[in-house]
């Protein structure tokens, strides 16, 4: 049994960032995650640290946290953010006074802007479509949310908070009418653990419901699944935005040697049951293409999709529903933090342990805005210059990531979960989605003796199952030629379908 | 973004030479479209290790669906060559030009000091590898001989585009060649010329290499303007003129020139085909080994050089088209290649020994000087074959003296 | 423009390809091969498929669909074309070794077993056997091959590891030509002491003459030796293209490589001409008839858009499941995806259907309805219906 003050429940860039600020505050605690970090809404977003631009005139507020937000990630977290600067390009046919307020506003919140004439926005993003009007630019970049959960979570051991990823809640322990802790279930082991603390805070994001009802309350909330495209090699080096209303596939993000363009907005009743749709695939497809020709015909290597944790509301566009967040105190030991963005991860986080300091007492002042994200030296870059040390012994050559980082990750997690080492290495993220080196870091894990050769090939299986999900929807042109390579190598060369 | 259609298949990998017998290299699909995801421009090259491409084109020969391999790798390496500075050895090459000059005009000087291991020891501590001779120079270039040949009136007009091999160190069989036109009836011009360029371009100096490619444009071009096809015998500067000019260059009238460039034996084969020259082939009594330069399989044209031999009676021939010989230009002159160089050369050479010829036969320098050496076979050109063939039936001023091989 | 005049022009360069190319050439025909590049049999086991099922390849074929391309061509066919097969590989220097009538379980690099029909010498050993003790050897540092797999599902193996100083399959097949680095090979092996009755390694046993490498270490260690066969780059299948090349080229066809077909002359339902970008300048190659040998999606002769699937060379009409999203079934591992059906359709002469063209035939996993995944059948397939294709068109020929 662990003993401890505070539980959070969630390890998405909420969670995490709480961790990390309950750390530097010297508050005990442990943070559980039923998968790997970022599991939830964080690790199927669009990797967009806001410069504010895209809510600047229709929420204020929120642009206003979130360009104060991009300045102190792009202080703290520096090896999580590409300074990518973003465009708002306006096409023919979209609104001039949508583009007057859009100026104005960012004006009094202070997003700094510059307008360009399409030829300046044309040197800057070649792939630009020529038609249009003119560009906006704007403080967006791009942010890894995977290393920045890793990072927030780091602080937090390294100052003896718990961190248990891979542990699913399977209830809340109640004593009288009062939530006093939580029982696990270790996914490794099945071993079933009981966590007891003070306060639990529920940052589950689209779980948010399910845990809160564990506690005996409840959060209304809307679920809204998002859809990305990620294409198979760079074709900006900006952010791109559609200068008008937030709608469907109007934002292109690069990130490290990919494409992100997105998103599509559904409603959904299960957070755990959502696939990505080929007609929402096209539907990106179709508004990226509008501003950059080349997304029409270029290669997609891969769809993926998360859910939205939004608060319900009478609307029913799920789009127009505040992205704000609520802290919502339960009044029986839990506190759920709902809402948000990725952007003002932080903020959210200051604001739900600010609210846990009252109910302890304690009068730590947030520092998680001062201090640089820990760890930040060991992490690689995405030029050739910064992510290459050798040659030798690649194994995702995609990705170019070598065997000596997977070896020290799998050591250093004393991991069985090949989704772990994926993370934290880019292996399998590439062109081939893993065809090839998936199978080669199977088949190390297994000679360093962290799962026997039976185990290993089940997860190879799992895993091409599972990658396939991603990949089925966006199945075309040269994507669709690399599934019939991939098909070769496991369903014919390894023969894994059949038992002749 | 012809690179967008990599999928890792690694038929590019199979075929690359250098990938075979140097661990050092990644092998082309990783210094190509791999690599080529993580570059940025305006950040500085770190791979040095792409310098390990010998730029024999198989690789992109050998992609099913059209990726530029080479050519990625090719730019890759002219953008580290520009920020890094190069070894001596680049230098001398890139100016395999002046190289030549220098070499043949003391040429008995050059030929008798190369083969001394006091030479040979200053030049591996300049960089170069040891384990070929160095080629033999000649006074007598072409350049230096007579530049126009053959009937004044005749329709079919060619230039000769030598190249600096055979320029400086084969002049026989430039000489031959160019015999060999005449003597189907060709006007055979040899203007001035300078190095194709492609050793520049090897060497990382795409300076120098535009630099000798105007220069030999202009020239080229008027000539074209004149009604005279281009020919080459090189293979290497074959592909120089009628793809580096236009794509990698820019050169402006590249178009045109390569329109209008031909293979020596392309020339020869489709004019025997479609009947316009009459030609007796006599018997040869030879079994050769024709090893096919990379170069020649990268031009597309097929092995026109064996359309003839087809018709040659008598001659048994197995063309070897497997193996890169390992030279690769100027490549294995370098120290630093010299292990990878010389163990193709004796793979090469192994495909050589098992078919038992009394000669190999090859249309580039490169592979003829390594060839030879490897197999210690007299190493001919294809057009000494045809040449064979063709002298009981000629007059006997047609051809040059025979020199014993 | 440069032009070249055969009797038959063969478009793309693999199994089906060059066996039509072969077949017409042996009967006296001018053949030219084009081909945009190399062929995907390079990346294949070595092994030839035929049908899948433990009651041997004909009777597979026998329960497939009338319109199934092997139905087409009939038993008697594939029956000649394997056995031609067998006769190019055996003068060629690489032999194979198999009959028809069976199948046989081979070991794969996950110590699973797989069907296949013929199989190179190399190979005659690697059949799925517990009752004899196998050692795998495997390599430093190789990144595709992990013994361990294999001597966890078999009774009765084990292995052991020989550092070759380089780790990649081509870098240890181009080690195993050099005679110092075998004769050290087979001293280490002379010093392992399990008694095994077989040994296995991943079929690296150099480029050329494998056969020789495998008696050379067979006399030396009085055992069995086996190659097994392994992930691209796959040498063994490398191997077997360079045979077929090597087999055409010695027959005098001639060899187009590495540019594609920009456009196609036709006339009155007779195609006349391919044009190739060659370097240069356009190359245009005449033919009286042409066989297309361009394969499935990897290869590029089949090219799937977001709702169509055309045919990249003569614009073909393709047979193709109507929805992509009915082309792939959700689950990764069916036996067998819709799109695997996708093809050429054609007639019983292998001519393509709903086309209007006389002297065009069709052979290969581009036919409609191969489903090479469900039944196994690829390099079989390419065999019987390029021998086929080839007989239907030296028919129309003479």
């Amino acid at each position: 049994m662990i003993k401890t003050d505070v539980i959070i429940i969630g390890g998405g860039a909420t969670g995490c960032g709480i961790a990390r600020d309950l750390a530097l505050r010297g508050v005990p605690h442990c943070l559980v995650e039923k998968g790997d970090f970022a599991n939830g809404a964080t690790g199927a977003c669009h990797g967009l640290l806001h410069s504010g631009g895209r809510y600047v005139v229709n929420d204020p507020v929120a642009a206003s946290e979130c360009i104060s937000e991009n300045a102190i990630l792009r202080k703290i977290a520096q090896k999580c953010v590409e300074r990518t600067g973003g465009l708002f390009v306006r096409l023919p046919g979209d609104s001039k006074k949508y583009r007057d307020a859009f100026l104005k506003n960012c004006e009094e919140v202070g997003i700094a802007t510059e307008v360009l004439s399409p030829s300046r926005a044309l040197d800057l993003v070649p792939e630009l479509n020529p038609a249009i009007e003119e560009a906006i630019s704007v403080p967006d970049c791009s942010i890894d949310p995977f290393r920045l959960c890793m990072l927030n979570a780091y602080t937090s051991r390294r100052k003896g908070g718990g961190i248990l990823i891979h542990h699913r809640v399977i209830d809340v322990i109640r004593e009288k009418g009062m939530c006093v802790g939580v029982k696990v279930e270790d996914r490794s082991t099945s071993q079933v653990k009981e966590i007891r603390a003070k306060m639990i805070i529920n940052a589950s994001g689209a779980w948010g419901d399910v845990i809160a009802r564990m506690g005996g309350s409840e959060v209304p909330m809307t679920l809204s699944k998002g859809s990305l495209i990620i294409t198979n090699h760079r074709l900006t080096n900006m952010v791109i935005n559609r200068l008008r209303t937030p709608s469907d596939g109007d934002i292109i993000v690069p990130n490290e040697a990919v494409c992100l363009a997105g998103t599509t907005s559904i409603r959904v009743d299960d957070p755990d049951a959502v696939e990505v749709d080929a007609a929402e695939v096209d539907l990106v497809a179709t508004q990226a293409e509008q501003m950059i020709p080349r997304f029409g015909s270029t290669r997609l290597i891969r769809a993926y999709t998360g859910v939205r944790p939004l608060l319900k509301a009478e609307s029913s566009d799920s789009r127009s529903i505040s992205r704000g967040f609520r802290i919502i105190d339960h009044k029986n030991g839990m506190i759920s933090i709902m809402g948000g963005k990725l952007s003002t991860y932080r903020l959210m986080a200051e604001k739900t342990v600010d609210a846990v300091m009252g109910v302890f007492g304690i009068k730590a002042r947030c520092r998680t805005a001062d201090l640089p994200l820990d760890g930040q030296d060991e992490l690689t870059g995405y030029p050739l210059s910064k992510r290459l040390k050798s040659i030798d012994s690649v194994v995702c050559e995609c990705e170019l990531v070598d065997r000596e980082a997977v070896e020290n990750t799998i050591n250093s997690l004393g991991t069985g979960y090949i989704g772990d080492i994926q993370h934290r290495t880019r292996l399998g993220m590439g062109p081939c989605q893993g065809g090839f080196c998936t199978y080669r870091a199977l088949g190390i894990m297994q000679e360093a003796g962290r799962m026997s050769p039976a185990e290993s090939i089940e997860t190879l299986k799992t895993f091409l199952q599972r990658r396939f999900r991603g990949i089925r929807p966006a199945l075309w042109g040269d994507q669709l030629r690399e599934e019939q390579l991939v098909e070769s190598i496991y369903l014919g060369i390894l023969n894994m379908g059949q038992r002749p | 973004m012809k690179f967008e259609h990599c999928v890792r298949c690694t038929l590019c990998v199979e075929n690359c030479p250098v990938f075979k017998v140097n661990p050092e290299f990644p092998g082309p699909k990783q210094a190509g479209p791999d690599a080529q995801r993580f570059r940025l421009d305006g950040e500085r090259s770190v791979d040095a290790w792409v310098k390990l491409c010998s730029q024999c084109k198989r690789c992109e020969i050998a992609c099913p669906y059209g990726v530029n391999v080479s050519e990625i790798i090719l730019k890759a390496q002219l953008k580290y060559s520009s920020e890094h500075m190069s070894p001596f050895t680049a230098h001398l090459f890139a100016n395999t030009h002046y190289l030549g000059k220098l070499g043949s005009s003391a040429a008995y000087l050059t030929n008798a000091l190369s083969s001394t291991s006091l030479m040979r020891g200053t030049l591996g501590l300049m960089g170069l590898s040891s384990y070929l001779p160095l080629p033999e120079y000649r006074f007598l270039t072409l350049n230096r001989g007579r530049r126009r040949k053959g009937r004044f009136r005749s329709p079919r007009k060619v230039v000769f585009f030598h190249g600096c091999y055979l320029n400086y160190n084969r002049p026989d069989v430039g000489r031959k060649i160019r015999d060999l036109l005449t003597y189907l009836g060709c006007r055979v011009v040899m203007p001035r010329q300078t190095c194709c360029g492609l050793p520049a371009l090897g060497n990382g100096d795409v300076d120098i290499a535009r630099k000798f490619a105007q220069v030999n444009a202009r020239e080229l071009v008027s000539w074209i303007n004149k009604g005279y096809k281009i020919l080459y015998a090189c293979t290497s500067c074959g592909l120089t003129l009628t793809h580096d000019y236009p794509e990698t260059l820019r050169i402006p009238e590249g178009r045109k020139i390569a329109e209008n460039t031909y293979n020596v034996h392309e020339f020869i084969a489709s004019g025997v085909e479609d009947g316009t020259l009459t030609v007796e082939f006599g018997p040869v009594d030879r079994h050769v080994a024709y090893h096919i330069p990379c170069h020649l399989r990268a031009l597309g044209i097929g092995y026109p050089a064996a359309r003839l031999f087809e018709k040659i009676p008598d001659l048994k021939f197995h063309i070897l088209d497997e193996d890169c010989c390992g030279l690769s230009g100027s490549y294995g002159f370098k120290k630093k290649n010299e292990g990878t160089a010389a163990a193709l050369g004796e793979i090469a050479a192994n495909a050589i020994r098992a078919v038992e010829p009394d000669a190999l036969v090859s249309d580039c320098g490169a592979c003829k000087m390594q060839l030879g050496h490897f197999t210690g076979l007299p190493a001919l050109d294809p057009s000494e074959i045809i040449i064979e063939s063709l002298r009981p039936r000629a007059p006997k001023k047609a051809f040059m003296k025979r020199r014993p091989t | 423009m440069s032009r070249y005049e055969y009797d038959a022009v063969v478009v793309g360069g693999g199994v089906s390809g060059i066996m039509a190319a072969l077949t017409l050439s042996d009967k006296g025909f001018k053949v030219a091969l084009v081909s945009k590049g190399d062929p995907v049999c390079c990346l294949s086991t070595g092994c030839i498929d035929v049908m899948t099922g433990s009651g041997g390849p004909l009777k597979g074929i026998a329960g497939l669909p009338a319109d199934h391309p092997y139905r087409r061509a009939g038993e008697e066919t594939i029956r000649e074309a394997l056995g031609s097969f067998l006769k190019i590989m055996e003068k060629g220097g690489l032999p194979y070794t198999g009959t028809v009538e069976e199948n046989r379980r081979i070991i794969t690099p996950i110590g699973t077993a797989k069907h296949t029909c013929l199989v190179p010498m190399t190979m005659a050993g690697a059949h799925f056997d517990e009752g004899e003790y196998l050692h795998v050897v495997s390599f430093k540092g190789i990144r595709d091959f992990y013994p361990s797999y294999i001597t966890s599902r078999m009774r009765n193996s084990s292995f052991s590891v020989f550092d070759a100083g380089v780790s990649t399959t081509m870098g240890i097949a181009a080690k195993f030509e050099d005679e110092g680095f075998l004769s050290r090979f087979i001293s280490w092996l002379q010093g392992i002491e399990n008694p095994y009755d077989r040994l296995a390694l991943p079929a690296v046993l150099g480029l050329s003459n494998p056969v020789r490498v495998m008696k050379r270490i067979s006399e030396a260690t009085g055992r069995q030796v086996l190659e097994l066969p392994t992930l691209p780059p796959s040498i063994p299948g490398l191997r077997l293209f360079r045979t077929l090349k090597a087999a055409l080229q010695a027959r005098g066809g001639h060899l187009y490589w590495g540019k594609g077909v920009s456009s196609v002359e036709s006339q009155g339902g007779q195609i006349e001409a391919l044009t190739l970008a060659t370097t240069a300048r356009a190359a245009r190659v005449q033919g009286r008839a042409f066989i297309l040998a361009t394969g499935s999606f990897v290869s590029g002769g089949l090219y799937a858009g977001r709702d169509s699937v055309k045919e990249t060379v003569f614009g073909l009409p393709v047979f193709h499941p109507a929805e992509r999203r009915d082309w792939f079934h959700t689950d990764f591992f069916t036996p067998g995806h819709a799109i695997e059906k996708a093809g050429i359709e054609v007639d019983d002469c292998f001519r393509p259907l709903g086309a209007d063209v006389q002297n065009l035939f069709v052979c290969g996993s581009i036919l409609a309805r191969s489903e090479v995944m469900k039944n196994q059948c690829g390099h079989g397939l390419a065999i019987a219906t390029g021998v086929a294709a080839a007989q239907a068109c030296a028919r129309g020929l003479a």
